[in-house]
């Protein structure tokens, strides 16, 4: 209760006139940069805070925190339309839904991914301001064995993502994770398959990748294929909003993906990457249309949109409550608090209960503020695809760039976005799956950095690491998961007998 | 895609006129009240001409924001008329060293940040070019390094924590920083001081401040080592017990947060170990005399200016000016003492199982994927005989484009490039109308172009029209 007047009081704080001005401002420019790939919001807040500097402190960080949540808007906007993840928190989106759009379904993707990120930002958001405290003593607990289980559960959970052929999926699983070994070890800072070119030290970012192979590759294979196919792109079939059958598909998916985006947003080393990846592999095993999967599955999109949004409120969790910056974004208003001479940490609710509570209101307004501001756009978003082809693959190669190239500002950033391009289009003349490439690049490094954290806090002892209640209980899960195909033929053939 | 584009482009624009007006009128929280240096102190020679200060890191961290902080202190200072800062990130800065030492030799309006990060990457990553390749300018700041423990740990001070180091070290486990880095260089010298193996060491890389943080807190590991400014919430609100800081005497007391004054140095503890998070600036080889008296004198007169003084208060950096031949000689001893260190993190034989595993993985999938391959052709020819034909010449021209931009887009600048890369791509999907692209493309990249570099300040190469 204490808590409800608290952000009553920050509500009165955020809806002056002039801090929603910061929040329209700060969501209409998250929404822009969360469309380019590699200009994310980490990088907006970095080259943004030296000209807010002379703001007071509540309206930059209502204006960052727009800032944050829209990004998460735009990033699944181009995944839909265009093929072209803004975030690595958006790659998953474009599963789906950029089939969705193909088939003339890209209204109610982006409707599905506008309400579903609501839904899930609104819900979080509640979280943050009412469970934060005992929810941070519970994520402090998990350390490197129980991540390592639930990145193995998410490796499970996905693994019906490899496509028709297991072992062609495997192909691109492995792909993936050797692209992943790719720098630094992080272990002991040794490099690994970087052939003595300085440039891949630092490994290579998966937004590179993931915009390589589905954005680039797409354009380099509808090129090959140029003039010797039928167009397969449908701008809208039917209506332009979510149909009934959309809705009721639709909304058990969000409160879903928010239901494991929160927490594991909330945990300092869960990202929103692994929510989303789990988000997709439980609604294809839960969806009563798995043939759809692939295809355009609307479920596929609403999961992991509300998943990315609600880890968006969940990684606040720490960092307003524990001073812990446990993402790109989270650590760069970490250094804003810090340039205004605060201290987010354990005592920052006390010291500063209108700046904080006026923010969490903001986040609030900010997410109604998208909702409101993108519906509308959805109708011309959709016109996007009426765009003749050869300007539409233009201006995506265009943006791709633009986003590879001011990741490093290096121009050889654009050579291995072709290079990946390159790859993405001899996979899908091989008929080779590409999702799976994202999977192991962004899962693989996760898993080994963990796996090797739990195993030296126990002495070296791998069966002392995962000797633990959930670490085992996740592991047992992931087997449970990976083993489900086989027993349910085992079970099955029984029941129908009986 | 126009519209809502150029909408934020205004609004961009708007917010950054609005923010620079306020921030020249209003100053600094921080500074409220304080009237603003109204005039120069330069007393060298005239205002510096355009200077550049290369940051060898993204955007956010401890190079960029000094580079960043430089900037506006060398420009409200009046210091310098124009300061452009330009990221060149990558391993440990070695990338950024490697550029400035070929690109901006002999260039003395040049900066490039460094620090013992970049020391220590040399080393690490061979590095061909090293800091003998500059022009060494000025140390700036730094930061120092701390050693905590949780609330409920058994070690009440770092003689505790060292007893039990001694006596079994890889039952304590270190939490820090990426491998490499100030925080396992603090860890190594701590072992080299109490006679600890450096094989035995049980240091656990995490990569950000954020995940080494909740290790500690959530007691995962024995002791956490970080900066100072890491910690300092959680020492201010007593979830963590800092045992030692790594500066050579007590620092002075804090007026308000955590008051570091409290905490013993290593020193204090019999253990003779000093080590700081340094920063500082250097020039292009092959700079002039005067050129480089120039360069020092500059830096020299921001690092006393109050902007800057502020700047060290907000951001929790020491002080550590020191200029020229002095700086040069300390760049020389921290190679000596630090590089044995990282270099013997590496050594011995490397068991990388997970390597291993990964590679061998994708060997036998693909080995698999191909036996697959080879028996449905055995088994039903015609499905497989014919493989699909391919548009060559669509595909030449789009990965022409590819290749143009990642060869023209620093020598012709964004905007061409974008344009050219654009038209190729519609010609490839069968538009006939060359100058008609060009043009859609030349607005695209312009509203892209003034959107993002000119609006948000990412950069963008200019090229021809520089």
């Amino acid at each position: 209760m204490e808590s409800l007047s608290a952000l009553f009081d920050g509500f009165r704080v955020a809806l002056t006139p002039a801090h929603l001005g910061w929040s329209l401002i700060g969501v209409v420019l998250g929404t822009a940069v969360g469309v380019l790939p590699g200009i994310g919001p980490a990088l907006t807040v970095s080259l943004l805070l030296p000209v807010t500097f002379s703001l007071d402190p509540t309206s930059a960080f209502i204006m960052f925190a727009g800032i944050y949540y829209g990004a998460m808007y735009g990033g699944s906007t181009t995944s839909i339309l265009l093929n072209t993840p803004g975030e690595s928190a958006t790659i998953v989106t474009a599963l789906e839904g950029h089939q969705m759009a193909k088939a003339g379904r890209g209204g109610a993707a982006l409707a599905t991914a506008a309400i579903g990120s609501f839904v899930a930002g609104t819900l979080a958001t509640l979280g943050l301001a009412l469970l934060a405290p005992p929810l941070v003593r519970v994520a402090l607990a998990l350390g490197p064995a129980e991540y390592f289980g639930l990145i193995v559960v998410a490796f499970a959970a996905v693994t019906s993502v490899l496509g028709r052929s297991r072992t062609r999926g495997m192909v691109s699983l492995t792909l993936g994770l050797t692209l992943g070994l790719v720098g630094l070890d992080p272990r002991d800072g040794q490099a690994r398959l970087t052939f003595g070119i300085p440039y891949l030290l630092d490994g290579i970012d998966p937004v590179i990748v993931a915009v390589g192979l589905f954005a680039v590759g797409e354009t380099f294979f509808l090129a090959a294929r140029h003039g010797l196919d039928i167009d397969e792109l449908v701008p809208l079939k039917g209506s332009l909003w979510m149909t009934r059958e959309e809705w009721k598909r639709s909304w058990k998916p969000w409160l879903r993906g928010t239901a494991l985006g929160f927490p594991l947003g909330a945990l300092p080393a869960g990202g929103s990457e692994l929510p989303t990846f789990l988000s997709y592999g439980i609604e294809k095993r839960l969806t009563k249309y798995p043939e759809e999967f692939g295809r355009g599955a609307i479920e596929g999109v609403a999961g992991p949109e509300a998943a990315n949004n609600a880890a968006a409120a969940g990684t606040l969790v720490p960092l307003l409550t524990l001073g812990l910056p446990t993402s790109a974004t989270a650590a760069m208003l970490l250094a804003a608090f810090q340039q205004y001479g605060l201290r987010p940490g354990p005592l920052l609710f006390e010291q500063e209960p209108a700046l904080v509570w006026g923010v969490i209101a903001s986040l609030f307004i900010g997410n109604a503020l998208l909702l409101v501001l993108n519906l509308p756009l959805v109708g011309l978003w959709i016109k996007m695809l009426s765009v003749p082809r050869p300007l539409l693959y233009g201006a995506i190669l265009v943006l791709a760039s633009v986003g590879a190239y001011s990741v490093h500002s290096s121009p050889a950033d654009l050579v291995m976005l072709g290079a990946i391009g390159a790859i993405g289009l001899a996979l899908r003349l091989g008929d080779f799956p590409v999702a799976p490439v994202i999977i192991g690049l962004l899962l693989g490094p996760m898993a080994e950095q963990q796996f090797g954290r739990a195993v030296s806090v126990a002495s070296d002892s791998v069966t002392q690491a995962f000797a633990r209640p959930v670490a085992g209980s996740l592991l047992a899960v992931a087997l449970l998961l990976l083993a489900w195909p086989g027993l349910a033929k085992l079970v099955r053939p029984r029941r129908t007998r009986g | 895609m126009p519209r809502p584009t150029l909408l934020t482009t205004a609004l961009t624009v708007a917010l950054n006129f609005a923010t620079s007006l306020g921030a020249a009128q209003g100053g600094t929280p921080t500074a409220a009240g304080q009237p603003r240096l109204a005039e120069p102190v330069r007393t060298v020679a005239g205002p510096a001409p355009d200077l550049t200060i290369v940051a060898p890191a993204a955007p956010g961290g401890g190079w960029d924001q000094t580079a960043r902080v430089m900037q506006q202190v060398l420009r409200t200072s009046g210091l310098a008329q124009s300061v452009q800062v330009v990221n060149a990130p990558g391993a440990a800065g070695t990338i950024g060293l490697a550029r400035f030492v070929s690109a901006d030799a002999g260039n003395g309006s040049a900066l490039l940040v460094t620090g013992l990060v970049m020391v220590s990457g040399i080393a690490t990553n061979n590095s061909p070019v090293t800091l003998a390749d500059v022009t060494p300018i000025a140390r700036l700041s730094g930061e120092y390094e701390v050693i905590v423990v949780p609330k409920g740990s058994p070690y009440q001070t770092l003689g505790d924590l060292v007893t039990a180091f001694k006596a079994n070290p890889r039952a304590v486990s270190w939490g820090g920083g990426s491998a490499g880095g100030t925080d396992e260089i603090l860890v190594r010298l701590l072992a080299d001081a109490a006679g600890v193996p450096r094989s035995g060491v049980n240091y656990i890389a995490y990569s950000g401040g954020g995940q080494a943080l909740a290790a500690v807190l959530g007691a995962h590991v024995s002791a956490g080592v970080s900066g100072l400014g890491e910690f300092a919430a959680q020492l201010e609100s007593g979830d963590l017990r800092a045992l030692a800081i790594s500066a050579p005497a007590r620092i002075a007391p804090a007026t308000s947060g955590f008051d570091a004054a409290t905490v013993p140095t290593i020193r204090e503890q019999a253990l003779d170990v000093v080590l700081m998070n340094w920063r500082g600036v250097v020039a292009p080889p092959g700079i002039s005399r005067a050129e480089r008296r120039a360069l020092e004198s500059l830096i020299a007169e921001m690092s006393k200016s109050r902007e800057w003084q502020e700047a060290l208060a907000r951001n929790g950096w020491t002080d550590l000016t020191l200029v020229g031949e002095d700086f040069g000689r300390f760049v020389t001893d921290e190679t000596r003492r630090v590089v044995p260190l990282v270099v013997a993190s590496g050594g011995g034989a490397r068991r990388d199982w997970f390597e291993v595993l990964v590679l061998g993985a994708l060997v036998a999938s693909v080995a698999a994927a191909g036996l697959q391959r080879f028996r449905q052709r055995a088994m039903e020819p015609a499905i497989h005989a014919t493989n699909a034909p391919l548009n060559r010449r669509s595909l030449g021209l789009v990965a022409a484009a590819v290749l143009l931009e990642a060869a023209l887009i620093v020598p012709a600048g964004f905007v061409v490039t974008s344009a050219l890369a654009f038209t190729l791509v519609a010609r490839a999907f069968g538009s006939r109308r060359i100058a008609v692209d060009a043009a859609i493309g030349l607005a695209l990249a312009a509203v892209v172009y003034l959107g993002f570099a000119k609006g948000l300040g990412v950069s963008l190469p200019t090229g021809v029209f520089s």
